[in-house]
Formats: structure tokens, sequence, C-alpha cells
């Protein structure tokens, strides 16, 4: 059976539906895990909320735009201060967070006024800030603000300030996905085409799906100027409010999360006739391989090898010398979903990893085709995974390290196994060619550390554990 | 700030205000649930229930592990649309009973509402009575504790919650029975490194005590055998004696001490609630009321580290404190602790927000009382505050000499090139600092010594005056 029920789910054996064994003999087509279903109470999942999913993935990421969350103060606390994406200038994005703070007399009398009053407050406080991003929480959509009409009122009464509303409280869908979906749709559908910028290239892309995590955007951001390609809008890293009410006027969508942002490029598809193009932006190949679509598509096939082949020329010796120290050795993925598939087979093809098991906290089953299908056999794949899986999980496969967030790093760390920050990366950025160098550096340090065999040993025990000759070695 | 300045006869003003604006710009407290789990964390064989959407329970285990550098077990209930529509009752029943079956060990499961249940108005009390039925049925003679703890998101901060909660868990769990002897001890949101100071006190008093909750454990471990031992030390036992001590210490007046006033009304344990123990005059305090209830001596031992303590002040206090303007932020409790501590050492507490909002409640508080009667310089101190009103100022040009204050605030700092110390919670962007006490006379050490490093650093870094330093 490629579906597993592990021991620690007897209790809850829906759970083997969301677990599975990739063996030869099955057609995966017939037995992926289920995935983006409700999670079970109790079970210590991994899984965030919608709310989080627009705010903290997507919207808060933008440079130039206030984030006003219309609840109570943890929404806004909570989704401040967990995440690494800087921005050019000065790290807006990271610094600060607006709540309406939410009090009693709010929920009881309605909380519109209460939203006003912040709105002017958090302009007039920041008399630089144009735009803004406001949000609406679990009670202020429990009791039924219209949200809209403020934002509309507000708009009226200050015209140079533009306002998008999102609405998406933390209980709708199941996890942090459905906000990826509610923030995308919204701002096709009202924000999309009210401005327009000036055209400087005769080729022109949106970037879809990159935050900036630790630089990603900034480092893809000197290809797209190598090739002479401008780029209209960043969804959203390093991102301006303005450029992405001008995503009609792309060329070409280039999309790598496709999870988090695939929605609005179908819809710039359908809506402005703009062809999507889905590439990965983590690994050699892919790279290469994305590049190489993108200047196709705009017909500067030779600006691209020159390109890759300067690339290649800096940065994979050093990738080599990584590959060699790090072949075999075995990785799990626990991380939200496309990572999954965009590190599966780029780790191994480019790094001489296996990864042995990967978990997906939000992925919908197109992710598990897609990472089932780019996944080695004998990997589990493992929807909305919970603490007692990934125990059981460990002792199957022994990893010998896991991406993943701080907080399972610390468990796994009690374990032995040295964890490497999979959302925030821990020294990247880790996309593009330098990127992924980076990474190979990262799991080296995390893989040749002396603390994990000093880590093994009793001190009671006669025989001292002697530790390898030339560990580590200097790249 | 110049070494020379003249001082003039001009009446010092102390303003005690909430802040003026209504939204708030960058929080400097989380909501009431995690002051809920934080609660619930400190109780062993304890998976706290979070009845909520899932980011109020992911993103505070994200906060724990932040600055604890530690993994926390925190389950939800997972609510959804469904139950936003037709109550989420029965999330709390699946939640409780999967939790029992997959957690042979489990004993105490702390079930917190958020804003969404409080709202939709889910009958937790009714609920639980269901939960113990199923448990009845279900796994016959399996012991479990099921503890209500109303945490609405839209009251309060996650001080208030985490008194809250442990009134509620105090209320749930004391039991009348045999005397113990013991003290119980409301520790207030403290440290792991603080905790050991306390157990380090009551050792050399010689005097018992039912820590609440023994939170030594958050600071855990990496063992030979690969055990994880990341978790709150106070058992069943421990909650049900709390009906059972001599009397109840509450080490501050908004964390903890709601529940030293329940045992006292509930079941005639006698409370006494003092100031946080920050700096020298509170933790005599502390000693003093310690032996007068138990009628043991101060032994020569803690005369001695007191010495030390004040010989290290000594040192610092008028040549590098005197006369430097501190901005303090954080829980009520240890900013008003931390002003207490600036004034023994010289320091001067000038702008102080209070993370929480209780409004008026702060205006009784016997440590503004004291501090009005010292200062002898311009003070501001905001309830309901935000980081804002600290950020702003410093914009529009007041000058501080010196941050005290937790790292959500640490970019006010970093940009406007102002020493800091990382103090409370959380503080995830130094390391170790839980394992470092902040109350006793150790902690004033610890304070004052990085008090100081921060401030040599800065003189180095800048330039200014660091000659002094050639010799000292």
């Amino acid at each position: 059976m490629p579906m597993v029920l592990l021991e620690c789910d007897k209790d809850i054996p829906e759970r083997q539906r969301h677990i599975f064994l990739k063996t030869p003999e099955d057609d995966v087509r017939e037995c992926l895990p289920i995935a983006n279903v409700p999670t079970i109470p109790g079970s210590l999942s991994e899984r965030g909320c919608a709310f989080c999913g627009a705010k903290l993935v997507i919207g808060g990421v933008l440079k130039d735009t206030i984030q006003m969350i219309h609840g109570p103060v943890g929404c806004a606390y909570d989704t401040w201060h967990t995440k690494r994406y800087p921005s050019d200038n000065g790290h807006f994005p990271l610094k600060y967070v607006w709540s309406t703070d939410m009090k009693e007399q709010h929920i009881v009398f309605g909380g519109e006024k209460r939203l006003e009053q912040s709105i002017h407050e958090a302009f007039d406080e920041m008399p630089d800030v144009k735009r803004m991003i406001v949000y609406t929480t679990c009670p202020t959509a429990l009791i039924g603000d219209d949200v809209k009409a403020v934002v509309k009122k507000v708009m009226k009464e200050r015209p140079d300030v533009d306002i998008f509303t999102v609405e998406c409280p933390g209980f709708s869908g199941v996890s942090q996905s459905k906000g990826h979906h509610v923030l995308n749709i919204g701002w096709i559908n009202e924000k999309v085409g009210t401005a327009e910028k000036e055209i400087t290239s005769e080729y022109t892309i949106n970037f879809i799906g990159d935050y900036n995590i630790q630089g990603d955007t900034f480092l893809l951001q000197k290809y797209w100027d190598r090739l002479g390609i401008q780029v209209i809008s960043h969804f959203t890293g390093n991102g301006t409010y303005d450029d992405l009410r001008c995503m009609h006027q792309a060329k070409l969508n280039v999309v790598n999360c496709a999870r988090s942002a695939g929605y609005i490029a179908n819809e710039l598809k359908k809506r402005h006739g703009i062809p999507r193009l889905d590439i990965d932006t983590w690994g050699f190949n892919y790279m290469a391989e994305g590049i190489r679509k993108v200047c196709a598509f705009f017909g500067i096939e030779e600006r691209g090898e020159e390109l890759i082949a300067d690339e290649y020329a800096k940065w994979k010796p050093q990738l080599d010398w990584y590959k060699e120290r790090l072949l075999g050795k075995k990785m799990a993925i626990w991380t939200g979903g496309p990572r999954l598939w965009h590190w599966t087979k780029s780790v191994e093809d480019d790094m001489g990893i296996e990864v042995v098991a990967m978990s997906s906290k939000f992925g919908h089953e197109e992710d598990f085709e897609k990472v089932v299908a780019r996944g080695r056999e004998g990997t589990y794949y493992i929807d909305d995974a919970n603490e007692l899986e990934f125990f059981e999980i460990i002792d199957l496969v022994k990893p010998d390290v896991i991406f993943t967030g701080p907080r399972v790093g610390e468990l796994v760390k009690k374990l032995h196994i040295p964890y490497i920050n999979g959302h925030a990366y821990h020294n990247g950025p880790y996309m593009g060619f330098e990127g992924f160098v980076n990474m190979a550096r990262d799991i080296y340090n995390a893989t040749h550390n002396p603390l994990a065999y000093l880590a093994g040993q009793d001190i009671r025990d006669p025989t001292p554990l002697v530790m390898p000759e030339r560990l580590r070695e200097v790249a | 700030m110049s070494m020379c300045e003249i001082a003039t006869a001009k009446v010092p003003e102390i303003k005690v205000a909430p802040k003026e604006r209504g939204g708030i710009i960058n929080p400097m407290y989380d909501c009431q649930p995690t002051g809920g789990q934080y609660a619930g964390i400190g109780i062993k064989d304890s998976i706290p229930l979070v009845h909520g959407g899932q980011g109020c329970s992911m993103f505070v285990r994200l906060l724990f592990a932040q600055h604890f550098k530690e993994n926390f077990d925190i389950a939800s209930t997972s609510l959804h649309e469904d139950s936003a529509v037709f109550g989420g009752h029965k999330r709390i029943e699946e939640g409780v009973m999967v939790l029992a079956k997959r957690y042979p060990d489990l004993r105490v499961i702390p079930i917190i509402t958020t804003c969404s249940t409080e709202v939709i108005g889910d009958d937790v009390e009714g609920t639980i009575k269901k939960c113990y039925q199923a448990l009845a049925d279900e796994l016959p003679g399996r012991e479990l504790h099921l503890i209500p703890i109303h945490a609405p998101s839209f009251k309060g901060s996650h001080v208030t919650g985490y008194d809250e909660a442990m009134k509620a868990i105090v209320k749930t769990m004391a039991k009348k029975g045999e005397p113990t002897g013991k003290l119980n001890v409301f520790t207030g949101w403290i440290n792991p490194g603080d905790l050991k100071e306390l157990k380090h006190y009551f050792a050399e008093m010689g005097v018992a005590a039912n820590f609440l909750m023994d939170i030594e454990d958050f600071d855990s471990p990496m063992l030979p055998n690969k055990a994880i031992e990341t978790h709150g030390r106070t058992t069943v036992e421990d909650l049900q004696n709390t009906a059972n001590a001599a009397a109840s210490l509450a080490l501050g007046r908004y964390e903890g001490a709601s529940a030293a006033e329940l045992l006292k009304k509930e079941h005639e344990v006698p409370s006494h609630v003092m100031n946080a123990p920050y700096g020298i005059g509170n933790t005599d305090a502390m000693l003093r009321r310690l032996s007068e209830i138990t009628g043991k001596e101060i032994p020569e031992s803690l005369v001695r580290e007191r010495g030390i303590a004040l010989d290290a002040l000594a040192d610092l206090a008028h040549m590098f404190f005197a006369n430097k303007k501190v901005a303090i932020y954080g829980h009520p409790d240890l900013v008003l602790g931390l002003a207490q501590f600036c004034m023994e050492v010289e320091l001067e507490p000038a702008l102080l927000l209070l993370g929480d909002d209780k409004g008026g409640r702060y205006k009784k508080d016997p440590r503004i009382a004291e501090l009005k009667k010292h200062v002898h310089w311009d003070m501001e101190i905001i309830h309901n505050a935000d980081l804002w009103e600290l950020e702003k100022r410093v914009k529009e040009g007041v000058e501080y000499d010196l941050i005290l204050g937790h790292s959500k605030g640490r970019y006010i700092a970093i940009d406007a090139g102002i020493p800091m110390v990382r103090v409370g919670f959380p503080t995830f962007d130094r390391a170790g600092l839980y394992r470092k006490p902040t109350i006793g006379y150790r902690g004033a050490i610890e304070l004052a010594e990085n008090i100081a490093n921060t401030l040599f650093a800065h003189m180095e870094y800048t330039h200014d005056r660091e000659w002094i330093l050639n010799t000292w």
C-alpha cells in the first residue's frame, strides 16, 4: 500500500490518506495524498490561518504600503518580526505594523468608526506614505463591519491616498492558502489597470510569486537588468503598490511560486491576454532553464546564454566543491508547499542530496502531483503533517538535515538533527546561481557541525566518541 | 546629555496618561490568548488547546520559540467557517479526544478561547462536561483535567491573558486537603534565569515553595539520549495544593496577583501582593516579607550577595549612569520595576510605556506614587501605549540616552543610534537572555553590567569619549 498509516495515527486513521510512500509499483496518479482539507482538531498541525496567508506572505511585503489590520492587537503583533523580507528603502515592511486594536466596545457596537480613525491616524503620522491595505480578521468579519464603505469614505476625503481591502478572516479556508487566493483575486478585480507606468524596454514582465526572502528579488533583478528586461511589477518582493496596479502592461508573467500567486497570473492571462510562464528559480539547472524560456519568449536567446555561461563560470566550481561533500546526504523538507517541488530535484541534481521526506502545510493536490513526479522513490510525501508524525518519519528516514521553520528546528535540535530555515533561510538569498551556492554552503555547515558529535557523547561512557578528522574543510 | 548641565529650579512635570491615538502603530503587547498559552505550557504533562483559528496558536508557538529558542506543544481546534456559523464546540470535543488518545501521558488540557470563539459564544464550560462524559465512555479510568480559560483577544493584552489564565487554572484545580506548609509563589511572567534566582533565595531562606509556574526547563538541554525535556514542571498535585499553602506571594501586581487573591477568597490562603523584585529595594522588600511570613531569618549569605550587587553597581552609577535619560517599555510590572531600579543607580527614567490596557488602574500603582516622590525631572508615563509613542518622540527630537525594552522595538534604537539593552519578553535578537536573571540582586548586576557594556560599546563605536575607558 502506498498510502501509509503511521503508528502514531492509529487513533486518527483518516491521516492515512495524507501520507504517501512512493514505490516503483504504484501509479502515482491513483494515490496522491489528500490535500487542502480541514485539519483534525488537537493534532498539533503546523498550519497557520488565511489572514496570515494574505498579510504576512503577500501584502505585508510591499515596501510603501501601510498594513492596517482591523482586529484585536494580536493579529498585527503576530504577523510582525516573523519574516525576512528586506527592502531597498530601509526595510519599511520589516519595521512597521498597524492595528485598529479592537476592544470589547467595538465588538458590541461595531468597529467601523475605530477603523476610520485608525486609517486617518496612520496617514497623519506618516505623511509620506499614501498607500494602504486594510485586512479584516476573525472578529471584524463575524460582527460584519462594512470595511469597504469605510475605505471608500476615507478615499473620498483623502484624494491622494489609495486603499485596498482584503476580506480574509483567519477562520476562512483551511490554511494560509485561502488568504493567498483572496488577495490575488481581489487585487486583479479592483486594482490592476488603475495606473500606468513608463515602459522603458520592449521586453516587459511581471515577476510573480517571489517575496524577496533575504534578498532573492535583488539577486534576480541583476539578471533581468543584464537581459534588458523591464520588470513592471514584483509580486511582491521589494514591490510597490502602484507597480502592482500596472500589471496589465507586461508582455509576460513569469511565475515562481505558483501556489501563492498562480491565481493572479491566470487572471492576467484571461483578462489581459498576458501569457503565463512558470519557472523554478532555485537551482542551477532550473534557473538556467528559466532564463532560457524567458529569453526564448522575447527572442533574446543569445543574451540569455551569455548570462548563463558567465554565472556558471563564476559559481559552478563553488557548487561542485559542496556537491562532492554533500553527496548522499539525506534531507527532509517541511515547509509550506511549493518549495517541496522546487527543491527536491534541484538539490538532488545540483548537490547530490537525497530528499527522503517532505511535508506540506498548505499545498494542494496539484503541488503533490508535481512533487511526487519530481521526487525520489522511497520518499514520504505528507500533507499537513503533525508533530507525532514528524517524530515517526524521522525514525524511518533518518535525515541529516531538515529544512523547516525555527520552532520545529528547535525541536529536532534535541534529536541532534540540524535544521535550516526553509522559510526565511539561514544565510541567503537562495535563489539564482549565487543563491544556490549559499544554500549548499548552509547545508554543508549544518551537516558538518562538530556539535552533533559532541551531543551524541555521554560523558559517562568509558569509550569516548572519536570526532572524524578534518570534519570541516575550508571551501 | 552634557555632563555639566546646571540644575535649575524648575518644578518637574510628571504626566500619567493613555496614548491619544485610538489605533496602534507597532504594538508592544500581544493579545490575551498568548498569555493563556504561556500559563498553560508551565504545567507538566499539559498541552493547551486554543479554540480559534490556527494562527492564534501557530504564531504564539513561534513567538515562544523565538524567545526561548525551544519548541512548546500547543494544539488548535482549527476553527473554520462552518464553526463560525454553527458553533465550534464540536471542535473542542474532537480536539480533546484526539489529544487524550495520542498523548497517553497527558494530564491537563487548558482550553483557551480567542476573539472568534468568544464572539460566536461557544459554551466552553458546557462542552467540557460533555468531554468528561466522552472520556469516561471511551477511555474509562483516564485522568484528565480540562481547564476553561476565557481569553477574548479584544480585552487587555497578553499580560492580562496571563493573569486571567493563572486565576482560571487555580480556580479549576485548587483542592482543599492537608496543609503543605509551603508558600505559593506567583512569579509573574519571568525567564528561567529569574526562576533559578528565586529558587536560590528560597533555598537560602530555608522556605519551601510551590512556584507557579515552574518554567526552569524552558531552557532545556540537548541530551545524549535525545530526550526532549522542554516543558513546565508544575504538576497537577502542585496546582491542587495551592489551596493548602501557608500563604501566597504574588511577585507583581498584574501577572498572577489575581490568582493569589482568588485563593484568599475561596480557600483562605493569605495573600501578599508585592512589587516585582526588580532592583535592590524591591528584592529587599521581598526577602523581608518572606522573613515576616515564615519567621525565618535572612541569612548572612544573602547579606553578602546584596553587598556584591551594591559593590558592582557602585562602580557604575555616579560615573557612567548619572544624568542619562532612559526610555523603558514592556510589561507594566517590569517597566515600573526597571524605573525603580534606574532610580537606584542614578539613571533617569524619562518615558515609561506600559504595555497593557487597564485604563486608569495604573494611577493607583504605589510604584508610580513613589516615582512621583523622587523624580526631579520631567517624566511621562503612557499606558495603553504602542511603540510609535517612543519612535515619534525620538523623531521629534526628544533625546534618550538609553532604551530598555524587548526586541520588537529594536529598529527604533538601530535607526536612531540609541544604545539599547534588551529586557523583558520577547528578546529574540540577543542570545541567551532568558537564561539570565533580571530580578533579585544578581539580576540587578546583570542589568547594570549589560547597560554599562552597551554604553561602552556605543562610546567606542561612535568615538564618544571612549578614551575614558583607557583607564578604569
